[in-house]
């Protein structure tokens, strides 16, 4: 496929197939209306009932080109309305150079012969020449290919480096140089096998892997719109089934249907069901699709979402007949605490709820009363403030005493009349007559008018609010309560009363670029008491101190799950005509893909149908599932999968380099009861691991992706593994497991960083950094790039410096005084090897003049050799 | 279909788009390496630069730059076309309280609330007949900035510097500056998605708090080492990774992870100086104003002429310019917008950078003629969300100046003439920038994909 050049094809690839598939192909292809197909050149060559629909070569006698332009007598296309005049062009433009349809003799993959539709085999190991460097069955699939090519692997890699390389793939860290010193003394025939069965027992290998599952279940912390509390106990159960070896297919089972799968401990398996909550919003049943899809079966069946796959057998009826099956859950909250404790926390939160709201009702209309009180006498404060404004010019202080005022509230009301920011302009004659030193009648007369306006204002605007609360209290959402219709007052009144009387918003945002005052006359939360007798202040500290009291006997909250169970009444969906909801098509009973339905052949019907999905993906005739995930494991040993996509399986992806040995692997991988240990195990123990990472350049020439194995890739750390070793080398490491996450940028975090909190809506710097994937969507595999920023982050950052430090005082430690011994245990410690001499003496000299030990660290930290593995 | 090996696909990335998504797609074996060089685009181009002066929120484009006599004279009675679907239910038609009047040599109508951009019409072109689909600011935020309605697809600043990579490789390629977080999609609004994850915005939040760039920008200074102590620090680091590229056959990678520290030791400086307004003079920054976005228009400013290749400023956190209630609201914003924005365009003609940046500013839709009469407000002074139409402002790269392009129907209701959906406005962004929209493509998950989904078509009549 060609989608950069500028040829036909690729201009079929970028506008015209889109074009079809967006507009035609809901009504145009299995559905053939009018007996018109249009997924393919000899579909629209052949036509439907009014003929073929293109003549190549001349668009304007082309139907198809007719219909669309809308100049045809009858047929005008699509029904939904004219395409823009652009996508019309490209169509003509299409017809004209010949209407090239890349691939047309392949068109879909058939599902009778593509590669990975057809069942697992179970391959020979081929014979070989060189028949003393195989270990293992691996090696003779991947040493026949090499052979055949005339190449050969480069020669073994060093004990050291091999060490390393199959402790970070297991755990995530590097060995201890203890550890590397055993393995290079151990001349015992199965030193190998002794390492990696210690590294696959140890609780740090599901440390490891449960983080490369986490990728592909698009595993979060949090939600898009708020914090999720318990997603993690889902991240400790994955951990925990790696680290115990759970058989995949029951794991894999487990994510759909751990409630109701007979014959296991169901509720140690319900964890799994977070998967499908833990997802970027509660209304992305699109997204359980794809990650169940993607995520255990390598097809990409979201594309069929508003149209049939263009290229794989996927109908657009398979991806509602699997949606159904999720629009049949809901959401349910399983508590991890008994009964009594549930209800007691509930009951409890429920009480101190009902204190809080006393106490605010309490003070909320004891403010706005005393408002009110004030209001009717607004026309004595206005000529207590003329007393003090106009030509009395008398202090406020004896201004207020001379008329037995609150000395604030008049205080307030000369700030008031002073400011020009008024929103109304009922105060305009009061204060051009104060301007032009009118006398106290008409001054008297002015306040008294605006007093009688304030009182109406004030039963005016308490009269809205009423008969809005009224309404508001019988909507049960915001989104309800947009559609119902309030009253409201003039925008002049309402600021009147706004200024008077409304509570203030203290704080300036973006959107109110001005903070706004407590209207005048408000006096709201404790600020009301001053003006009420001492029994109602006693009355709100005895309900404030019964609040403390209840508050201090609380109950802790209790954990629980979040999961997806059956919703009572399961649902089979409609087709979504082009995606539209709205545009409902063919009936789509849940089900299993058309393409694997000998496997499944019947509609699920039992509930929801998850229990009958799960058995579908797990199945050990499912031709996907075990190859998909044994290609997942091979991607993260050697960098790349035998499959180059681990989550397309289909016709876009790629093929595999070594089909017989993926085949090979899968088949082993179901007869060994779908132990991941043992497929690690195979795996790392053979020739094929053992390789070096050295360069060859005639196996370059002849293989420059190393598609074939000759070399061992060099690789840099991912994320997780470079933080968790800067912090395992510097002896900082905390051995803590599982448990409520904490933030990775706190400086006291020093656990894995798998512990780390995950979040959708700002995810840690330094994860982004080293391309952690965006965790609102499953994640095929990572990315890696190298930028300046990354460069930064191991020069200045606090996590850096910190290790270098730690890394600098354990030497210290450890080895006394002398630099030598020093920068000999760093570099066991980080690279488990001495220091050459040149390497030893730019140590001495970096460190000399001013005792720079934890710079000298941090730049051992920072250096390549630490990053990139070999 | 054939498979290209990704070591071929990688030496096309230079030539074909959409090689590049297929390159890294088929193997994490080896890293991208360079991903932000800078790459020609299709054809050649005048605009090398985009900035956005986002008004999040929604600005009412009745209110601003769309004038509509018509809602003076059928104020406080029913819309004689009804009420389309919006977010909410609202009332009467509502006139507008600014005046318009006709600014610069143009004549293109500009409301009291922008009286300072107003004189600068001659050089801005107002689409007047923008619409996008959905009446509720997630979804349309995600159209106007990643061109879809729901989540999941690359932000148009990461489609950017995936197509052209970066002029200055010592600062990000695509900035965004926002105080907080914008809307409750937040971060996904600048997210690369399935892009390589080096061509997500790089966020600054650009709050009073933190106007020192060390605050603003993560791991670039280290506090505790004077550059003398870390230049001898790198110095060391240098030779130790030398020696051990040394014993590796020279690899490429590790010769470009070198590469990357010397760059990283150059940005120390570089950015520390883009991002730090504090050496602008006292009257330049009295010009933009003293608040979040007027320092955000600023530092954008500082950052284009340093080759910057994509910058984006919201105005402010959440939702800023929806005014459900009061639409005299407008004015506290405008008063700060228009000065900044004013400033900001003076600045880039000034310097000569206005030909050869895109800039536009706009919402991620407009806002009803009639009052929004739901329950929900304190008052029934404001507009509800307007997806069916709504204007948006074009200037400079490549853009013709004092222009109107399209119009909506005598109340500002619908577009309904030369009618621009944003996968349009996207398209003509990328067209601006040298692109064939429909070329510049990542191939993910099975299938390309392009900022304009299958949609777009180039605005021609607004391109000079």
């Amino acid at each position: 496929m060609c989608l950069g050049a500028s040829d036909p094809g690729a201009r079929f690839e970028a506008g015209v197939r889109p074009l079809l598939a967006k507009n035609c192909y809901a009504c145009h292809t299995a559905t053939k209306l009018g007996g018109l197909r249009v997924d393919s050149r000899e579909a629209l060559l052949q036509g439907g009932n009014s003929g073929p629909a293109i003549v190549p070569g001349d668009p304007d006698r082309s139907l198809l080109v007719q219909a669309i332009r809308h100049t045809h007598a009858s047929l005008r296309m699509p029904p939904s309305g004219r395409l823009g005049d652009a996508q019309v062009q490209q169509v003509e433009a299409w017809i004209r150079e010949g209407a090239v349809w890349p691939g047309a003799s392949a068109g879909r993959s058939n599902p009778d012969t593509f590669w990975s539709f057809q069942p697992v085999q179970r391959p020979q190991p081929p014979p070989v020449k060189d028949a003393a460097w195989p270990r293992s069955a691996i090696d003779r699939f991947i040493l026949a290919k090499l052979e055949q090519r005339r190449l050969s692997p480069v020669p073994e890699a060093e004990r050291r480096v091999w060490i390393r390389r199959v402790s970070f793939d297991l755990t995530g860290l590097p060995p201890t140089p203890e550890e590397a010193a055993a393995f290079a003394a151990d001349h015992s025939a199965d030193a190998y096998e002794k390492v990696v069965d210690r590294l696959l027992a140890s609780p740090r290998y599901g440390e490891r892997w449960a983080r490369h599952w986490l990728d592909v279940a698009r595993y979060s912390d949090d939600v898009l719109f708020g914090e999720a509390p318990n997603f993690y106990f889902y991240r400790d159960w994955v951990i925990e089934a790696f680290n115990e070896d759970m058989p995949y297919d029951l794991f894999a089972k487990a994510h759909f249907a751990a409630d109701l799968l007979p014959g296991v401990d169901n509720r140690k398996l319900l964890p799994a069901l977070t998967m499908f909550v833990d997802a970027p919003t509660e209304f992305t049943d699109d997204d359980r699709v794809d990650v169940a899809t993607r995520g255990f079966l390598g097809l990409t069946v979201q594309c069929a979402q508003c149209h049939d796959h263009k290229y794989d057998p996927i109908p657009t009826r398979d991806y509602y007949s699997l949606l159904g099956i999720f629009r049949s859950t809901r959401y349910r909250e399983v508590p991890l605490a008994g009964p009594e404790a549930v209800d007691k926390y509930r009951a409890h939160k429920k009480a101190v709820e009902e204190r809080e709201r006393e106490i605010r009702d309490f003070l909320a209309t004891e403010s706005r009363q005393l408002a009110e009180i004030f209001a009717a006498s607004s026309a004595r404060y206005l000529m207590a403030a003329w007393r003090v404004l106009g030509p009395a010019k008398e202090t406020v202080e004896a201004s207020a005493a001379a008329s037995k005022l609150d000395r604030e509230l008049l205080e307030r009301w000369i700030l008031y009349l002073r400011s020009p920011a008024k929103q109304h302009p009922f105060l305009r004659e009061w204060e051009s007559l104060l301007a032009e030193g009118a006398p106290e009648a008409r001054m008297r007369e002015a306040s008294e008018a605006f007093q009688t306006l304030t009182l109406q204002v004030f039963r005016e605007h308490r009269a809205v609010e009423e008969y809005n609360n009224v309404l508001k209290y019988g909507a049960k959402t915001g989104r309800e309560l947009g559609d119902v219709v309030g009253k409201t007052m003039p925008r002049e009144l309402y600021m009147l009363w706004q200024e008077l009387a409304a509570d203030g918003n203290p704080r300036a945002s973006d959107a109110v670029p001005d903070a706004r005052e407590d209207g005048v006359l408000n006096f709201r939360g404790d600020k009301v008491l001053r003006f009420l007798p001492a029994a109602w202040s006693e009355h709100v500290a005895g309900m404030r101190a019964r609040l403390a009291g209840l508050k201090k006997a609380a109950p802790p909250p209790y954990p629980y799950l979040s999961i997806i169970e059956d919703a009572p009444e399961a649902v089979d969906l409609r087709v979504f005509v082009r995606g539209n909801s709205q545009n409902l098509g063919e009936k789509a009973p849940r089900g299993f893909l058309s393409i694997l339905k000998d496997i499944a052949p019947e509609p699920f019907t039992k509930g929801s149908g998850r229990l009958q999905l799960a058995e579908a993906i797990a199945n050990p005739r499912n031709p996907l599932t075990a190859r998909v995930i044994v290609n997942r494991v091979w991607a993260h040993h050697f960098g790349q999968g035998l499959v180059r996509t681990p989550s397309n399986f289909g016709q876009t992806g790629d093929r595999p380099a070594h089909p017989e040995l993926l085949d090979y692997l899968a088949a082993r991988f179901m007869d060994e009861g779908w132990s991941l240990k043992r497929m690690h195990r195979e795996i790392v123990l053979s020739a094929t691991y053992r390789a070096g990472a050295k360069f060859s350049p005639e196996a370059y020439a002849a293989d420059p992706d190393n598609r074939l194995h000759w070399r061992y890739p060099r690789r840099r750390l991912d994320a997780e593994a470079l933080r968790d070793s800067l912090l395992f080398v510097a002896g900082s490491l905390s051995e803590q497991r599982g448990g409520a996450p904490a933030p990775l940028d706190d400086a006291t975090n020093d656990r894995r960083t798998i512990y780390g909190k995950i979040s959708r809506n700002i995810l840690d710097p330094m994860l982004t950094l080293f391309d952690f994937p965006n965790p609102n969507q499953h994640a095929e595999q990572r990315i890696p790039t190298t930028v300046p920023l990354q460069r930064l982050f191991l020069l200045n950052s606090p996590l850096i410096m910190r290790q270098g430090a730690a890394l600098a005082e354990r030497v210290a430690r450890e080895e006394g005084p002398d630099p030598e011994r020093r920068i000999r245990r760093a570099y066991q410690l980080l690279f488990q090897r001495p220091p050459w001499d040149s390497e030893l003496h730019k140590g001495l000299d970096y460190v000399a003049p001013g005792n720079l030990w934890s710079q000298y660290a941090q730049a051992l930290l920072a250096s390549n050799e630490f990053l990139y593995g070999d | 279909m054939a498979m290209f090996s990704r070591r071929e696909a990688l030496k096309a990335v230079g030539g074909g788009f959409g090689w590049f998504g297929l390159a890294s797609a088929l193997g994490a074996s080896a890293t991208v390496e360079a991903p932000l060089a800078p790459k020609a685009p299709h054809f050649p181009a005048k605009a090398k630069r985009v900035v956005f002066l986002f008004l999040n929120g929604g600005i009412s484009h009745v209110d601003s730059f769309d004038p509509k006599p018509a809602l003076a004279k059928h104020a406080g009675k029913p819309s004689p076309i009804g009420n389309p679907k919006t977010e909410r239910k609202t009332g009467n038609l509502m006139a507008s309280p600014f005046r318009f009047t006709p600014r610069g040599q143009c004549g293109t109508p500009v409301s009291e609330l922008f009286p300072q951009l107003g004189e600068l019409m001659d050089d801005v072109c107002v689409i007047r007949s923008m619409h996008t689909d959905i009446p509720n600011h997630p979804p349309s935020l995600l159209m106007m900035n990643c061109g879809r309605n729901v989540l999941g697809t690359p932000s148009f600043g990461s489609w950017i510097t995936y197509g052209l990579g970066a002029e200055n490789q010592n600062l990000p390629g695509f900035v965004v500056l926002c105080p907080g977080k914008p809307s409750v999609v937040g971060a996904q609004l600048w997210g690369s998605a399935f892009l390589p994850a080096i061509y997500q915005g790089t966020h600054i939040a650009n709050n009073e708090q933190a106007i020192d760039p060390e605050k603003l920008i993560p791991f670039l200074r280290n506090p505790s080492l004077t550059p003398q102590q870390q230049s001898k620090q790198l110095a060391l680091l240098r030779e130790l990774n030398r020696e051990h590229l040394r014993a590796r056959d020279g690899d490429a990678e590790l010769e470009a992870s070198i590469q990357s520290m010397e760059i990283a030791a150059r940005m120390q400086t570089e950015a520390l100086d883009a991002f730090d307004i504090r050496k602008e003079t006292e009257t330049t920054r009295e010009r933009y104003g003293a608040h979040n976005f007027g320092r955000g228009c600023l530092m954008a400013r500082r950052l284009l002429e340093r080759g910057v290749r994509c910058v984006q400023v919201y105005y402010g956190a959440q939702e800023a310019w929806d005014h459900h209630a009061d639409i005299m609201m407008h004015q506290k914003l405008a008063v700060n917008a228009d000065r900044a924005i004013a400033a900001f365009l003076r600045d880039l003609k000034a310097a000569g950078l206005l030909d050869e940046t895109l800039v536009l500013i706009g919402s991620e839709f407009g806002r009803t003629p009639t009052a929004e009469i739901s329950v929900r407000q304190f008052l029934q002074n404001g507009r509800d969300h307007n997806p069916y139409g709504f204007s948006m402002l074009l200037a400079g790269g490549g853009v013709k100046g004092g222009t109107v392009h399209g119009a909506t129907d005598d109340f500002g209701w619908y577009a309904v003439e030369k009618k621009v959906h944003v996968h349009d406005l996207h398209a003509t962004m990328l067209h601006l920038l040298g692109f064939d929209h429909t070329k510049l493509t990542y191939h993910y998950s099975g299938r390309p994909f392009r900022l304009t989904d299958v949609e777009g078509a180039v605005v021609r009549d607004i391109l000079a």
